[in-house]
């Protein structure tokens, strides 16, 4: 058998492996664990004070005009759909796949998370169905204690759909998912009531409400980003394995496409088999990689609560460490997609251009070229990897914040505060190298 | 249900525009010929099998650039038998599995009239046997050596690049004669390697060279330093064929261990292929030489058609994106759809192509081309291609890196790549 030309683009990832990865890796690792020890020399109370919000004497609207914006998605994801089915079969020139992986899934993803509540205006499941059955009773009810049990499965679902379905970026089919999903969202809105279905069972809202909790800026209150994790929610079990599902699938959406992990399955990188290959692998390395974090996790968790005086309840730790990962999760988010973002946002403003390929250049935006230059220029990957790994670094930087003042939350004296939080700093720290060693990684997939 | 446009935006984007521009301005277009002769006026539908992602997306995009400017001037010629020329782009994911599906696609949903364009030979390797079931005629891009091998069938054709075996023999002419005879070979120890690995062995050998070593490094491989101890000192050339993202690394790593005194070194240019030459790490190839398709660079006597065609492209004379000087072409293969897109249009022609009932007739009009000048339908050089094995001949470029750089200093001709037929496609019947 013979292969053809078996690498696509050396430059990128080829300029990456020339950088002095391993100094950096060093030196984000440190980081991490300088900001541990800095919060051993806090008092208790400290970071309790660092972390209360500010509340400014702000109007608040009256969410009428979030109601249209949400009408406004409904059409858009139906035009979407509309497009994905009969518009082009080429991912990169249908805005199916392009707004919804690039606009939605990156872009509103870090805006969720970082600036202001997105989610809120551009849900598109409860428009129309509001427009339509605006007073709708719904004739069943969903257990509150089910909490978001469902949405844990959905969210690991649609990442198995992310990271192992043989086409996700195939207009058809993925219109075809939106479309099932959204029929399932109407009939469970419809049978069970908008709040309780977006509330438990819709993963993507369940994924933006908990992302939010990071966000700075919460009405007019604003803040260190986390404090919203300590004022004002509740966290049970499922939400802890929902923050876990998508930290552990960010992790393995990096490392299942490196070397090693290619390696370890006997896959030639060069020779990459290509997708349709590699479903079962790679459905089983995600759900493993599920269990396997949920496991370290606890053991870590389980340490502190073992070394501490207090008593210490191994079950509530958990929940509330677990939150705790979310700005890592955030951080991997961005940090994987930013060079892809980098490029496809090109792509999606020049095919606003004929969003129905009928030859349109709207606005002039088709004239404008797709740079993808950028990315053999070694001063700019040197660039693109220190901003990804310096947000992976920051992110664990607040992730130990949240811990500490979780730790504060459940233990009073300073030895049992920083005792609890001992299993969690070192894997802290582990997890930054590893973060870390991912961006650093050659990848063949 | 129209489902791609004529011409993908994509294309315009990456340059086309301002190529297609190009081409009308210098004359090289007669202008749109009109339709309407035609018995229908129904698009010729040609089924693109794009590496749009995965592993093979750099070349995609480039693959894209050059058949939608092929397909342009196609059209502003007056298409095919008076027919317009319409690109159904499909995205195989550089899949195999995915390839084979896509296929289906263009036969039984979109009803193209042929499928084209696909380069990763796994690709080929796994979608080929669908294409003989389908009955759908099947014009790789991939120069791998599979289509003369004859592992695939009669259906799949590569009639607008060399095939790995044509160009390696090709070679080893020129290195024997002005590099040195004793060879040792650096390679990635898989298929692609091996290749290269057989066919050269066997080739210098014929021209009273020998391999002293053949130095096979693991493809997951970053750092080489360890390999270089094994290259013997009587070795007076090193052949090298790395791929992946690992080969900055391996070129700077081989600059440290030889300093300024080294054997010669003659490399493929698939292991640089939309990489810029003057990139930091690679200054240690100064001075060493190159197989290529077709020159990057614009050479001082490049032809008139291969000027139309760089144009065409949107390529500047560095090799890059007229609009993004930084994004360098895959200018050594893509030229092969360019080609491959004037060869339907041929063959359609010699066939008088109706629909797919004259599917077979349209891979015997194909089978019996010979000769093909060099032109604007063939700017990459003129060929000889060869209706039994469904491989077609051609020059190969050796360049030398100079001055950041490269430049032609040997031109093999076709019978420097000639070899013995190994399958007969012709006695298979459809």
């Amino acid at each position: 058998m013979v292969a053809g030309p078996a690498f696509a683009h050396a430059a990128d990832q080829g300029f990456v492996l020339l950088l002095p990865t391993t100094a950096y890796i060093t030196g984000g690792a440190a980081t991490v664990a300088a900001t541990i020890l800095l919060l051993v020399c806090l008092r208790p109370g400290q970071i309790e004070v660092i972390l209360r919000p500010i509340t400014l004497p702000l109007k608040r609207g009256r969410g009428r005009w979030c109601n249209w914006g949400q009408i406004a998605a409904s059409l858009c994801l139906m035009l979407l759909i509309l497009i994905g089915l009969r518009g082009p079969t080429d991912p990169q020139a249908n805005l199916m796949p392009l707004v919804l992986w690039t606009i939605w899934w990156m872009l509103l993803f870090m805006v969720q998370a970082l600036i202001f509540d997105v989610w809120k205006w551009v849900n598109p499941w409860p428009g129309l169905h509001r427009l339509l059955a605006p007073d709708h009773k719904a004739p069943l009810t969903l257990a509150k204690k089910l909490s978001i049990w469902p949405a844990v499965v959905l969210m690991a679902a649609f990442q198995g759909f992310v990271l192992a379905d043989a086409a996700p970026n195939d207009p058809g089919r993925l219109a075809s998912f939106a479309l099932g999903y959204w029929g399932f969202t109407v009939l469970g809105m419809t049978l069970f009531g908008r709040k309780s279905w977006l509330g438990q069972v819709e993963c993507f809202s369940v994924l933006f409400a908990l992302i939010g909790t990071i966000r700075s800026v919460r009405g007019s209150a604003f803040g260190v980003p986390g404090w919203q994790v300590f004022h004002g929610n509740q966290f049970d079990l499922s939400h802890a394995a929902f923050v876990i599902i998508i930290l552990a699938s960010g992790s393995f959406d990096g490392l299942y496409e490196t070397f090693w992990w290619l390696d370890q399955l006997g896959v030639n990188p060069l020779e990459y088999p290509g997708r349709t290959a590699m479903i079962w692998p790679t459905t089983l390395g995600l759900y493993t990689s599920m269990l396997l974090l949920t496991c370290i996790f606890a053991l870590a968790v389980y340490l502190g609560t073992v070394l501490v005086n207090e008593t210490a309840s191994f079950k509530i730790a958990f929940i509330r460490f677990s939150i705790t990962l979310l700005p890592i999760a955030i951080g991997y988010h961005f940090a994987h997609y930013f060079v892809t973002f980098l490029v496809q946002i090109q792509v999606v403003v020049a095919t606003l251009a004929d969003p129905f390929a009928l030859g349109w250049n709207l606005f002039g935006l088709g004239s404008r070229p797709v740079r993808v230059g950028f990315l053999t220029v070694p001063d700019t990957v040197k660039t693109i990897w220190l901003t990804q790994a310096g947000v992976v670094v920051l992110s664990h930087v607040l992730a130990v914040i949240l811990c500490h003042r979780t730790a504060e939350a459940l233990c009073t004296s300073r030895r049992d505060i920083l005792l609890l939080q001992l299993g969690l700093s070192i894997l802290m720290i582990f997890y930054t190298i590893f973060g870390l060693w991912l961006l650093s990684s050659p990848r063949g997939a | 249900m129209t489902k791609t446009s004529k011409i993908s935006r994509r294309s315009t984007l990456l340059g086309l525009g301002a190529g297609a521009s190009a081409l009308a301005a210098g004359g090289v277009l007669p202008g749109s010929l009109g339709f309407a002769q035609a018995q229908s006026s129904a698009p010729i539908k040609i089924g693109f099998q794009k590496h749009a992602t995965g592993i093979g997306a750099a070349y995609g995009r480039w693959y894209d650039v050059a058949t939608n400017a092929a397909a342009a001037r196609i059209n502003e010629m007056g298409g095919i038998n008076g027919r317009p020329v319409e690109i159904i782009t499909e995205d195989d994911a550089t899949d195999p599995g995915r390839g084979a599906e896509v296929l289906e696609k263009f036969a039984n949903q979109h009803e193209v009239d042929v499928a084209f364009g696909t380069l990763f030979s796994h690709v080929v390797i796994g979608s080929a046997p669908r294409a003989g079931e389908l009955k759908l005629p099947y014009f790789v891009v991939s120069e791998g050596h599979h289509v003369a091998s004859g592992m695939l069938n009669r259906y799949t054709l590569q009639p607008g690049i060399t095939d790995v075996k044509s160009q390696v023999i090709s070679m080893a002419p020129f290195v024997a004669d002005n590099l040195g005879k004793k060879v040792t070979m650096i390679y990635p120890d898989f298929a692609f390697g091996h290749d290269h690995r057989d066919f050269f062995s066997q080739a210098i050998e014929a021209q009273g060279g020998e391999v002293v070593a053949k130095i096979a490094i693991p493809p997951t491989e970053t750092t080489f330093t360890r390999y270089f101890p094994s290259i013997p000192r009587e070795t007076e050339v090193i052949y090298h064929v790395m791929v992946g993202p690992a080969v900055l690394t391996f070129v700077k790593e081989m600059g440290e261990f030889f300093g300024p005194s080294r054997p010669e070194i003659f490399g493929f240019i698939d292991s640089l292929e939309a990489v810029d030459i003057q990139s930091p790490g690679l200054e240690f190839l100064e001075g060493t030489y190159f197989w290529e398709g077709m020159p990057r660079y614009k050479q001082a006597n490049e032809s008139e058609a291969a000027s139309a065609y760089r144009a065409a492209v949107g390529v500047n004379d560095s090799g890059a994106a007229i609009d993004d000087p930084a994004n360098v072409a895959t200018y050594a293969h893509m030229f092969g759809c360019w080609e491959t897109m004037h060869i339907i249009k041929a063959g359609m022609e010699a066939a008088d192509y109706q629909g797919p009932a004259d599917r077979s007739k349209l891979i015997e009009a194909v089978e019996a081309m010979t000769d093909m000048p060099e032109s604007i339908e063939h700017p990459q050089g003129e060929k000889v291609f060869n209706g039994k094995t469904h491989q077609t001949f051609g020059k190969q470029y050796i360049s030398k890196v100079g001055d950041g750089r490269l430049d032609v200093v040997h031109t093999a001709s076709i019978e420097d790549g000639l070899y013995e037929d190994e399958v007969d496609y012709t006695t298979q019947s459809f």
